[in-house]
């Protein structure tokens, strides 16, 4: 059973590396259709890429609406994380569950309603639309991840605090928000990430004016596989190698592994 | 009087309130409203009545792409669980160093837009691709066509869902006290009845949570299906899509999306009654 596995797990490693990697060589391809591998290399793609306004606006607007959305999600959610966690009452257990809601309906559900709701609204193919949306969508994730944080703080440490004199505001200011900055700022994290990747509301609703990148990039798959998505492929997959490896090497995190659990349903 | 004083206090603590009255607010007009025009305009567009759940429940073509969804959303779980058992066995069960590049890599495959691992697979799979060049070298002169078919389809969706099997698993694979598999050696258990009956059992609630989240993603998943597999076997969320852009079909478009939200719903609320929905992600 031990070899067996190891050979199966082996080759698995193939089947989930090869197309997180073939992205990069694609990226340097002079080929202008999908060819592998690639007749010739250039920086041709990386040109287009870094001059084209077609490109270089959708991928502004992600990450000006995964930016906004973050704030605005994390203004609603910290407060009711602590409300949810460090309080008892009627109608918690329901609030709980409605916190997760946004995760466990498909996208596919909310972009019809977000379509038709918006449409009413005047606020389809607007920047203020997708982040609307998106908040909703980000809740969730944002959520999961602060009130794991909170529940594993140890309130001896205000409750020391405030008996040395320190008011609630005080203790809040200097005590409870340092201790929940790294909550914090990966809640904040999960929230731009969901944003930014959030496809399917985005291709309904954001329409020519709020352009994101993924609909940008399913929009050119769709019609001619663009070359140029090879470029924002590797972009991105640098971008995250460098975002895991980073803590890796990080002294101060060294103990802290990334943890790959990422918002179901967002496909 | 103990009683009715707590009861008291917790009548008069209003924090809590004013605390989630924020989101509460926000989540009613943002996601509770559009949700609900959803289901209204099901049984309202064009006029009222039962009409667009009576198509779907009627037609030959829906029932077809119900059914399809179904399936695939089985087979996908079914190969996740195939491709992702191994691995997590692997990463549970190499030395350190191993295990971590390969966390680290499933990690990468979690963190990488499914956009990008689509395109990837679009590469792989195309006329141009490695895979079509290998058949032609092996002998295949006229060969099969690969990309936008269930095939190609069902490979990127089991490689875009395999991280959430093989985490659920791994993390219950790691919990695993080694002293209990010497046990079961030392009491004869070898090769095959090791893993039938004591290892499998002790790793079934990671299948468990991994299958309903794999099953359950797949079911609605849109861009994959669309972008790589064939127009003619389409998914319940691609022909949602369909109705709503092209057709300017509301009512059937919400009525079948209705239907996609309560499959969803029933599915994880039988999770919620077994192991707690917060559970689910990890």
């Amino acid at each position: 059973m031990n070899s067996f596995m190891r050979w199966a797990g082996f080759i698995v490693v193939l089947f989930i590396a090869a197309p997180l990697v073939i992205v990069v060589p694609m990226s340097f391809s002079n080929a202008s259709s999908l060819q592998f591998p690639p007749p010739g290399y250039w920086l041709g793609y990386y040109r287009a890429y870094f001059t084209s306004v077609d490109w270089l606006i959708p991928t502004w607007n992600s990450i000006l609406i995964a930016t906004a959305t973050t704030i605005l999600t994390m203004v609603l959610v910290v407060p009711a994380t602590f409300a949810l966690v460090r309080h008892r009452f009627r109608g918690k257990g329901f609030a709980d569950l409605m916190m997760l809601m946004p995760m466990a309906v498909p996208h596919i559900v909310m972009a019809v309603g977000y379509y038709s709701y918006f449409g009413d609204l005047g606020l389809v193919h607007s920047h203020l639309g997708v982040i609307l949306a998106h908040t909703c969508l980000s809740v969730p994730i944002a959520f999961l991840v602060l009130s794991a944080n909170l529940k594993g703080f140890d309130r001896n440490l205000e409750r020391a605090a405030q008996s040395l004199g320190a008011s609630p505001a005080k203790t809040f200011l200097h005590v409870t928000l340092p201790i929940l900055r790294p909550g914090l700022v990966i809640s904040s994290l999960f929230a731009f990430i969901q944003s930014f990747d959030e496809t399917v509301v985005a291709i309904f609703i954001s329409g020519r004016d709020a352009e994101t990148l993924p609909r940008k990039m399913f929009d050119s798959i769709r019609q001619e596989a663009d070359p140029v998505i090879a470029v924002i492929s590797t972009v991105l997959f640098f971008v995250v190698l460098i975002g895991i490896a980073a803590p890796y090497f990080a002294g101060a995190l060294r103990s802290r592994a990334p943890k790959p659990s990422r918002p179901a349903g967002a496909h | 009087m103990g009683i009715s004083l707590s009861k008291l206090t917790e009548k008069t603590n209003i924090w809590p309130w004013l605390l989630l009255a924020p989101l509460g607010i926000y989540m009613l007009i943002f996601f509770v409203v559009p949700l609900a025009e959803v289901a209204i305009m099901s049984f309202t567009e064009p006029k009222v009545s039962l009409a667009n759940y009576q198509k779907f429940l009627t037609g030959a073509l829906y029932q077809r792409v119900f059914l399809n969804t179904f399936m695939t959303a089985a087979f996908v779980t079914l190969c996740c669980l195939l491709v992702g058992y191994p691995l997590a066995y692997l990463m549970a069960h190499s030395k350190p160093r191993t295990a971590m590049l390969i966390l680290l890599l499933v990690t990468m495959s979690f963190w990488t837009s499914f956009l990008v691992r689509t395109y990837a697979w679009m590469v792989l799979l195309g006329n141009n691709g490695p895979l079509i060049a290998f058949l032609q070298m092996i002998g295949f002169d006229k060969p099969p066509q690969v990309l936008f078919t269930r095939f190609s389809s069902t490979l990127a969706m089991v490689h875009i869902l395999a991280p959430y099997m093989i985490m659920n698993i791994y993390t219950v694979m790691k919990k695993i006290d080694p002293a209990l598999i010497r046990s079961a050696e030392s009491l004869g258990a070898r090769g095959w009845s090791l893993f039938r009956h004591i290892y499998l059992p002790l790793t079934a609630p990671g299948i468990a949570n991994g299958s309903v989240l794999v099953f359950v993603i797949c079911l609605g998943f849109y861009v994959t299906p669309v972008l790589l597999g064939s127009p003619r076997e389409q998914m319940i969320a691609g022909l949602i899509g369909h109705q709503i852009e092209e057709f300017l079909a509301f009512g059937l478009g919400s009525a079948m999306a209705m239907i996609l939200l309560v499959v969803t719903l029933i599915i994880l609320t039988i999770y919620h009654r077994r192991f707690g929905l917060d559970k689910l992600w990890g």
